[in-house]
Formats: C-alpha cells, structure tokens, sequence
C-alpha cells in the first residue's frame, strides 16, 4: 500500500539519452559489414553470388521476425485491453516499427538484377523457361492449332453427315423393329452433339494461348504441372503485387499506432487511446494475413512442391517468443543505463517472463503438431522438408538439439517463479532464445541452398557460411542502429497514457 | 444452552478500511503470530506480504502431478506397443525413434494429471471439504462479503491469549472486535 506511485509524477516522460557512441559504432559496424559483403559479391563466382542470397534472406528474416513480434505485442496489448504493459509499449511499438527499414534490406531479395531471386525461388527461372519454350515460335504455334481445330472441324462435320445418312437409311428399311430405330436414333442424337461441342470451341486467341500454355506445362520434359496448378499464385505479377499489400499492411498498422501513440503523449487527449484501441482489433486479420503469406512466398516457397499448412503460425510463434527476449533485453540494457529506472519493476519482468514461457510453449507446440502430422501421413511432397533437414550435413542432431535447446532448457528454466522475477536469469534465458531462434532460422533457410544451387548434387556450398555470418552482422548492426535511432524519437513510455496509474503499480 | 462450556475459537475483529487492514496485518505479522487470517470483499494486492505469507507449495505438488503424467504415458505406451507387443503402424520403426507418435497421450496425461493434483492438492491444503467452520457463526464474519475488512486469530495460535490480544487488536486499529466461542 505504502509507496504507490503517482501517474501525475510520470507525465513529462523519459528522452533517451546517451547510446551515442553504441550508435554510431553500430552504424559503421553496418556499413563496413555491407561493404565486405559487396566485395564478396562482386569478387564471387556465379554460384557463390547464388549463395549470398540466402545469406541475406536468412539475415533479413532473422530481424523481421523480431520486429513482426513487435508488432504483434503491440496489436495484443491494445486488442485485449491490457493495463500492465503500458510502460513497456512504446518499447513494443519501437520493435515493431523496425519492420520498415527489414523490409528495405529485402529489397535486393526481390529486385532481379541482383541474382538473388532466382537463386532463392526456383519457380522463378522454371517459370521463366516454360514462359521461353511457349514464346518460341508462338505465332506458328497459335496458327496451327488453329488451322488444326478447323480441319477437325470440318472433318468432324463430313463423317457425321455420312454417318448420319447411313443410320436413317437404316432406319427407312423396311422390317426394322422400333426398338432397334430408337437405338439408332440415339446413336445419332449423341453423335450431333458431340460434334456441337467441337463445332462450339472456342476459337479466340485467349482461349488457344491458354491451350498452348497448359500443354508446355504438362509437357514431361521442360514443363512442371505443379507449376500450371498453382500458376494464379505463383506468376510474377501477383508476387509483386502481395509484395506491396504486405509493406502496405505491416508498415502501415505499426505506424498508424505508433503515431497515435506519440501524439497522446503531447496532448494526454484520450481520444488517440481510444481509436488505438478501437483500430488495433481491426487491424489483426490484415497483419496476420500479411505475415502469413510473406511467410508462404519467401521461405515455404523456397522449395515450390513443398507445402505445410502451419508455416505461417509456425513462423509467428518464433516471433512472438523472440521479440518478448528482445523485450525483455532492451528493458534492462535501458534500466542499466539510468533509464526507466522507476518506472519498470520485477513485477514487470514476471509479467513478460511468463509470455516468454508461453510462448516458448506455443513454438514448441506449433513445431512438432507440423512435424507429426508430416511425419505421420509420410507424403512424399511433404516428408522432402524433413529429409532435407535431417539428412546428411543437416544430421538429426542438429534437430534434437533444437528440440532440446529451443523448448526443454528454456521451458524448464521458466517453470521457475524466481527465475521470471530475477533481472539476470531472465536475460540469459532471452539471450538464450533469442540464440536458438538464429538457429531455427538458419535450419530454415539454408538447408535448401545447396540442393538449389546444385540441382541436387550438394547438400552444402562449402564457404558460404561466412556469407551467412557478413550479412547477419551487417543486418544485425543496421537493426540495432535503427532501434537505437527510433527509441530517442519519443518518451521511452507513453507518458499521458490514461491506465499508466496501473503499469506503473502492477502487482501479479 | 448457556449451561455448555464454551471455549473461545478466535478474535473476529473488523477495521475501517483496506489500508488499515493491510497496515495491522503487517503487524500482527511482526508479533508472531501464525493461525490467523484476513477476509476481505476483493483481493487486495500484496496482503501476502503484509502477511508474511511465504511462496505456496501448490506449484510443486502439481509439478510432481505433471512428471507423474508424464511417466505414466511414457511407461505405459512404450513397455506395451514397444517392448511388450511391438506394434508396427505404416512401416514405423518400433524404438524410441517412434517417440513422435506418444507424444500426445504424454502430453495430455501430463497436463490432466498436472490439474488433478493442483485441484485436489489446493483442497487438501485448504482442508476442504468439510460442512461446517465455526467461523459462519459470526456476524461479523459475515460482512467480510459485503463492506468489512475483516481479521481473524485463532485461539489454537501459541500467542493467543484471551486478555492481551483482544487489547493488541484495540492497539492497532480494530474498531469493532468479538469473541468467537464455540
């Protein structure tokens, strides 16, 4: 009861200070990384150009899962009316809104010149030679069949008239029993429409291009049917388009919260509270959508066969969980430099400690109800994931220890109570996750390089992990240097918050 | 009636306010005391403290629920379809490879036996159930549901006596006190 803290005392806020030097060491950090690792590029083979681009997908991922999280957090936070975490929600929102400048660094992932697409999403160059096979010679192609459809058709007309002819002379004779002229009559009923379904095709230029493109596609040696069924979501055109409704989507709701969020710190107005409220509940559907399907093209379909119903939670669930580390992280590095020092108590870390434990139960979850029940049905198409991963130089160890490592250790650590409330422990579990996501990640991405690049013939591109390390410190630095950027833009907490009264003096 | 001997059960003593209750617990925390109680009409936060109140032991009778869960699965799927009776489905192999396929009988025998023995673990902690306390016989017990912040010693607390503790509640802050006699 004694020392309840007053909201009042709260209201100017906290400017970040300090962290220049971090930031600017993170900053050249960033760009020295990008340097070497543009050096390598230019310097590198064909196939070693091929490899950097998972290295950058695999950097690129690793961070915007975290900043997804973030945003997660703070669409949470507001969707279910919590109080607790007031004063660690521009914390949140400062995580999420690095998803902006992700989404950047991605870009050389989806801009041709750089190689790296085709390299990454074998569909692409599949695709585009198919398209190739189809463009030969395809006015040639388009007037023999048609010219072909007319003489069909034409023959088709000469025979039925003969055949009809002979039937009615057969029905005129005399001595035919009415049940046998029936049968005839039938015969030559369904002969006539037959020949009224060749009479009726289609003939247009559409529908004979799309009778060409399906017939190269099925075709057994340059063609691949699974790429004609899935041709409406995997063509150029679409992929970019869902590109831009996923930066529209992701980037637009951290902003558009984030914004009201700062804007009721200068006014205390309850009205930014509200609609960030009201919105953050309409927001969810797009931004799971969003992240589900950026998900499906940019990491499921790195093996375009391949196909898992659970890609999209699997992969929020490891967001979710690491952002919390991250959170939780930035919480006490803040704390240790003499910030938010009254303001975030025990109370506080028990709270995201105990997310952290769910959530850390929640991946593991997600991760086996995916591998049993692709393990279980043993479905070609499917099983290829795990025997990519489990085989080889991806043995199973490198499995169970994720297994182990990403949900025993920590699940065990955090059934502890005194373990959630102690600073320390607490971030060594963090920092702890936070290493086994790098490594769920990695086991993603780039068991898929060498049979990609190889066409089968290596599970491994010798050397190239030392692209996968340049491009995640380079990332890496950037992220943390634009986190740093963004945390001194705005209080540290949303100071005129209406609930900050009951952040401040949580007890659970 | 009156001619039964009546022993006393315990001081009910009622104080205005949650603040008051809170500031008294914490000292009829520092005095000693151990068989006692608060009851108030919502949970007020970190009474448990005020009280002394230690962590509960719930959590590990139901850890122990859980590793039980857990075990009993693990035995009982693996001695039958593995070692007993090797069950061969779709071609598994029948070793500890086929884990995957026990995993969700260990798991939710976990989390039911887990449940089981916090719930009857908080019972048998709470000596519930049982059909009467003396405590109902108290007015104003009564309006802990309602508006008062109630205070409970027990006569069985080795601190308890029946002139000096009635005078230590009037010390700190009880403004209506009664003797329960059973």
């Amino acid at each position: 009861m004694a020392g309840l803290k007053d909201a009042d005392d709260f209201r100017e806020g906290e400017q970040f200070k300090g962290g220049g030097l971090l930031k600017l060491a993170l900053l050249g950090g960033g760009v020295l990384f990008l340097i070497v690792f543009f050096v390598l590029y230019a310097a590198g083979s064909e196939q070693s150009k091929q490899a950097m681009g998972y290295s950058w997908l695999f950097a690129v991922t690793y961070f915007l899962t975290l900043s997804i999280g973030g945003i997660f957090w703070t669409l949470l936070h507001h969707a279910s009316n919590s109080g607790w975490g007031i004063v660690v929600r521009r914390l949140m929102e400062n995580i999420g809104s690095m998803v902006l400048f992700m989404l950047i660094l991605g870009l050389p992932l989806i801009v041709p010149a750089f190689e790296f697409r085709d390299a990454l999403w074998e569909w692409f160059p599949k695709k585009a030679e198919i398209e190739h096979h189809i463009h030969e010679d395809f006015d040639q192609k388009l007037a023999d069949l048609k010219s072909d459809y007319e003489k069909n058709k034409a023959d088709a007309q000469s025979a039925f008239n003969a055949f009809k002819s002979e039937k009615e002379a057969a029905i005129a004779k005399p001595g035919v029993t009415p049940g046998h002229a029936n049968h005839l009559k039938e015969a030559i009923a369904h002969e006539e429409k037959e020949l009224q379904k060749l009479l009726d095709k289609d003939l247009s230029e559409k529908a004979l291009t799309k009778e060409i493109r399906k017939d190269a596609y099925m075709d057994h040696h340059h063609g691949d049917v699974l790429l004609w069924k899935k041709d409406g979501y995997l063509n150029n055109g679409a992929w970019y388009f869902r590109f831009v409704l996923y930066f529209i989507a992701l980037v637009g709701i951290i902003y558009t919260l984030r914004f009201w969020s700062v804007r009721n710190d200068k006014d205390g107005d309850p009205k930014w509270f509200l609609l960030q409220r009201r919105w953050a509940c309409g927001f969810l559907p797009f931004f799971a959508a969003a992240w589900t399907f950026l998900v499906f093209d940019w990491l499921m379909a790195l093996d375009y066969k391949w196909f898992s119903t659970m890609w999209g939670v699997y992969l929020f669930a490891g967001s979710a969980l690491n952002s919390m580390a991250l959170l939780i992280l930035l919480t006490s590095w803040l704390r240790k430099t003499g910030h938010l020092k009254n303001v975030v108590t025990p109370e506080h870390y028990h709270l995201m400690g105990k997310l952290l434990l769910a959530f850390t139960i929640f991946w593991a979850y997600i991760a086996f109800s995916q591998f049993f029940l692709i393990w279980y049905a043993n479905i070609t198409e499917e099983t290829v994931f795990y025997l990519t991963r489990n085989t080889g130089y991806w043995n199973k160890h490198a499995m169970i220890f994720l297994v182990a490592g990403h949900f025993f250790i920590p699940f065990g650590f955090l059934l502890i109570q005194q373990a959630k409330k102690n600073v320390k422990y607490i971030c060594g579990v963090a920092i702890w996750t936070l290493l086994m996501h790098l490594m769920d990640i990695y086991w993603i991405i780039i068991p898929e390089r060498g049979p990609s690049i190889t066409h089968g013939q290596e599970m491994i591109i010798k050397g190239a992990i030392i692209y996968d390390i340049v491009a995640f410190l380079a990332v890496g630095c950037l992220f943390g240097f634009a986190l740093l950027w963004r945390l001194g833009t705005a209080s540290l907490f949303p100071c005129r918050d209406p609930r900050l009264d009951e952040s401040l003096n949580v007890i659970n | 009636m009156s001619e039964a001997r009546t022993t006393p059960f315990a001081y009910v003593a009622e104080f205005g306010s949650a603040p008051e209750l809170y500031h008294a617990a914490e000292k009829v925390r520092d005095a000693g005391f151990k068989k006692w109680d608060v009851h108030t009409p919502y949970p007020v936060h970190g009474i448990d403290k005020a009280m002394g109140l230690g962590k509960s032991w719930l959590s590990t009778v139901s850890l122990i629920g859980g590793i039980t869960g857990f075990l009993t699965a693990f035995t009982l799927e693996f001695f039958t379809q593995v070692m007993l009776y090797p069950t061969v489905v779709q071609n598994k192999p029948t070793n500890l490879n086929t884990i995957p396929a026990f995993f969700p009988v260990m798991f939710e025998l976990t989390i039911l036996l887990t449940a089981f023995a916090t719930v009857f673990g908080l019972l048998a902690f709470i000596l519930l159930p049982r059909w009467n306390h003396p405590l109902f016989e108290s007015p104003l017990f009564k309006k802990s549901t309602d508006d008062g912040f109630i205070m409970v010693i027990e006569s069985r607390d080795p601190k308890f006596r029946k002139e000096r503790t009635k005078e230590f509640l009037e010390e700190i802050g009880a403004e209506e006190i009664e003797l329960l006699e059973v």
